[in-house]
């Protein structure tokens, strides 16, 4: 496999996605990463934002610490590779214009609201009047059916609905709430299913010659990711939670300069990390004979694992097990995975200018393919940035009707 | 004739074990797709191993976890030690569209099933590999496991209470995000294919798809030079924010206030007119600021009530509230019934369980869970007559020499 990274995006041959049109509207996540993973393997994505600008642009980071919308963290991530046009939606005009980007379009994925969608004209039928070819996707909180669906949402509050934020927090600490992954990880996962949807009725299309509306539910995506735990319930009637038992004992532990995850899963594997500690008589002890009384005894064995580790640097013990074969893992911190010669020498990071955030390192390629790249050509739109490439170049409106649309707060 | 699915017509050779690789080929399945797996008896996928079993009685056939993210595939076992099993694994490769595999990097190389080896069988293929760490790197040949990508992507250092540790998440999250990123890719590769007619190689590595979700992350590293703080559920740009706790035994209810509006919002929808005025709580800046005793204002108010009646209330006043479902709510939500989420067909060893489906609606070709996971080799006649062409004899041969098991 080649390496590769954005600062040759010329010499590369186009992505897989090259020639698919994209339209994407709506806020903050969910939306924009389905737009971003299409956008990044060369599909043509057009942002659609309000012209008040996507909520994403009102949420950091941003470069110390002040307030700017066209420098969020957020934003600049979320939206690599698109172009970007501002559009009321809430005026006919605005859906005219829709209307008519739509038909130059393959796919378009949303994550308005179910109760917004037919005042911004966004009901698929009207849209697949004007292109029976469209693949819409609309990702909504609770599915576009059912007694929840106006119910209203955001990323914690789909984390718990989802099943997945009573598995964790703070173990023995029933005083202490459940705990929420940090981010938008609700929002990211929704992205993943409407992309891979997306992508899945446009082939299907090859076949039909026609496009269908997408409805997804961003609590059943994550009820869909409960690993073992969903199951549970009508295989034996069993509900883990953050207090639970663990049957193969893991934990974060101290270190020097830093915390490492100690795991062994098979019998050699913990073995192999006795043998890394020296081989101390306390391993001998039939406390600590298999997994299962390991982890019934952790509260024995924790202070003793973390005796050893406390003068030891997390990246010594993390080469020193893996060399045994052993599965530990550094608990990186940003910076850690920014310095990793491992992920640099992937070439993972990617760097990309932006004329108001400047200059940055972005996660880069989630996968490498072979023949047709992954790549990043051009950083996130600053506001209605394309709106005259767009609305003048594509849909072929004059100035005069440009002006007109700006002054009547259109666009 | 046939069902029209999305991806009708296109069969995948599964090498996968375990979660991740798993994971991304039911997406295949549930989009159409003829997904095989490859097994061994003597080397049985871990999910066949651990609990949660059908009434806690063990099996291979039994368990929950393979079960659950096997749904719609096909099973063969075939021993690839042999000569004999191998050729069969290359002939399913040659009519294949896809190969997906989640062993450590250079694990098919030396079973013979390298990349390059199976496009000299087929010239199109669309081969992915789920490794852990990439198929290149100083660190690639180290063991990974699922669970560790929370604490090695960093999403353990970003979550936790502040003066807590790193905290992970509760379940092994890189494998299924590994997994959804995965059949995404496998899908933009059959868009290439199918306007170009090329196949390709594709490596993921489940470290960078677990740090590709935390974007913010590493933009605040590089803006600041620092990342974000461990702030448990609370958020820097909406207050109140947290999980609250419920009249009941360890019952939570999630609640989100936006701005300033949602805010007299709750405090009329709690009764509690005088917090509305109460100026520590006026504008995100004085609730951000005083954030203890606010969320102890609200907690007051949530203890006394069920986290149900609190989420009825809060909704129909405009506030996002929810409570967090265990396993067994989720089993019994109405709601999730109603859409036809569950999958609940029967199933030769634990009969009719309620399995989660399939979580995304298709207006014109309806995606859905078309068969239960297999048992340990329940396709293996079939696939080898009807697929490879072999005879009944030849069979009956394979099996005598242990090859099939």
């Amino acid at each position: 496999m080649s390496e590769h990274n954005s600062s040759t995006p010329n010499s590369q041959p186009p992505g897989p996605l090259q020639g698919i049109r994209v339209i994407e509207c709506g806020h903050m996540v969910a939306a924009a990463y389905a737009g971003k993973l299409m956008a990044d393997l060369g599909a043509e994505v057009i942002k659609v934002e309000e012209p008040g600008g996507d909520s994403a642009r009102q949420r950091g980071p941003y470069p110390g610490n002040t307030h700017h919308p066209e420098k969020s963290g957020l934003f600049l991530y979320l939206n690599t590779n698109k172009r970007g046009i501002t559009l009321n939606l809430e005026t006919s005009k605005g859906q005219e214009l829709l209307q008519r980007l739509v038909q130059d379009a393959d796919a378009l994925v949303h994550n308005y609201h179910p109760t917004q969608m037919s005042a911004l004209g966004l009901e698929y039928e009207t849209l697949a009047r004007h292109n029976p070819r469209l693949v819409m996707t609309s990702i909504s909180p609770f599915g576009q059916t059912g007694p929840r669906r106006e119910y209203t949402a955001h990323d914690l509050t789909m984390w718990s609905a989802g099943g997945l934020v009573f598995l964790g927090g703070a173990g023995g600490r029933p005083d202490l709430p459940p705990l929420k992954a940090f981010g938008q990880q609700a929002g990211f996962q929704a992205g993943v299913n409407a992309g891979l949807t997306s992508l899945g009725a446009l082939y299907g299309r090859l076949r039909s010659g026609k496009g269908q509306h997408i409805d997804i539910s961003v609590q059943e995506c994550l009820v869909a990711i409960m690993e073992n735990n969903y199951i549970a319930w009508p295989y034996d009637h069993t509900t883990p939670s953050r207090l639970g038992f663990r049957l193969i004992p893991q934990d974060v532990l101290q270190c020097r300069d830093g915390y490492i995850y100690v795991l062994a899963v098979e019998e050699h594997q913990w073995q192999n990390a006795v043998e890394l500690m020296g081989n101390p008589e306390w391993a001998d002890t039939e406390l600590f004979q298999d997994f299962v009384s390991r982890s019934v005894n952790w509260d024995a064995l924790k202070p003793l694992l973390e005796d050893w580790l406390q003068d030891k640097s997390v990246q010594e013990v993390y080469h020193g097990a893996q060399k045994r074969r052993v599965p530990f893992a550094p608990v990186s911190t940003m910076g850690d995975l920014l310095k990793s010669e491992h992920l640099n020498a992937r070439g993972f990071f990617a760097e990309l200018a932006h004329p108001e955030g400047g200059s940055l390192r972005y996660p880069g390629a989630p996968y490498k393919f072979s023949a047709s790249p992954w790549a990043l050509r051009s950083p996130a739109p600053c506001l209605g940035q394309h709106n005259e490439e767009i609305y003048g170049g594509q849909l072929g409106l004059s100035p005069e009707e440009l002006k007109s649309l700006k002054e009547t707060n259109v666009i | 004739m046939a069902e029209q699915l999305p991806l009708s017509g296109v069969r995948v050779a599964d090498f996968t074990w375990v979660w991740a690789g798993p994971f991304c080929t039911v997406q295949l399945a549930h989009l159409g797709a003829e997904v095989i797996r490859i097994e061994s008896e003597s080397r049985l996928c871990i999910t066949r191993r651990i609990p949660p079993s059908a009434d806690g009685e063990a099996g291979p056939n039994r368990c929950g976890y393979f079960n659950q993210y096997n749904q719609g595939k096909h099973s063969i076992c075939l021993n690839l030690k042999k000569p004999e099993g191998l050729e069969i694994a290359k002939k399913l490769v040659a009519t294949s569209d896809i190969v997906a595999e989640n062993f450590a990097a250079g694990v098919m190389d030396k079973m013979g099933l390298g990349y390059e080896t199976l496009k000299a069988i087929k010239s199109d293929i669309i081969m992915i590999a789920l490794s852990g760490y990439g198929a290149t790197g100083p660190e690639s040949p180290y063991v990974s496991y699922g669970p560790a990508q929370v604490p090695m992507s960093g999403l353990a250092s970003l979550t936790g209470f502040p003066n807590f540790p790193p905290t992970n998440v509760g379940f092994s999250y890189g494998d299924p995000n590994g997994g959804l990123h995965g059949a995404f890719a496998v899908l933009a590769a059959l868009m290439h294919r199918a306007r170009t007619g090329e196949g390709q190689y594709i490596d993921l590595s489940q470290w960078e798809t677990s740090v590709a979700v935390l974007g913010e992350g590493i933009m605040a590293q590089e803006m600041n030079g620092s990342p974000p703080q461990r702030i448990g559920n609370r958020d820097l740009y909406m207050a109140p924010h947290g999980l609250f706790r419920c009249q009941g035994d360890d019952r939570w209810i999630s609640i989100v206030v936006a701005d300033d509006i949602e805010w007299h919002k709750l405090c009329a929808a709690m009764g509690k007119p005088e917090l509305a005025n109460d100026t520590r709580f006026a504008t995100l800046a004085d609730r951000k600021q005083h954030e203890d005793a606010l969320e102890a204002a609200v907690t007051a108010w949530t203890e006394t009530r069920t986290d149900e009646a609190v989420t009825t209330t809060l909704q129909a006043a405009g506030v996002a509230a929810f409570p967090a479902l265990t396993n067994k709510e989720l089993a019994e939500d109405q709601h999730m019934r109603g859409r036809g989420f569950f999958a609940e067909l029967p199933h030769p060893e634990v009969g009719v369980r309620q399995h989660a489906g399939v979580p995304w609606m298709f207006s014109d070709t309806p995606c859905a869970v078309r068969r239960p996971a297999p048992c340990l080799g329940q396709d293996t006649e079939d696939v080898l007559q009807r697929v490879l062409g072999y005879s009944a004899d030849e069979i009956a041969v394979l099996k005598d020499t242990e090859v099939l098991s």
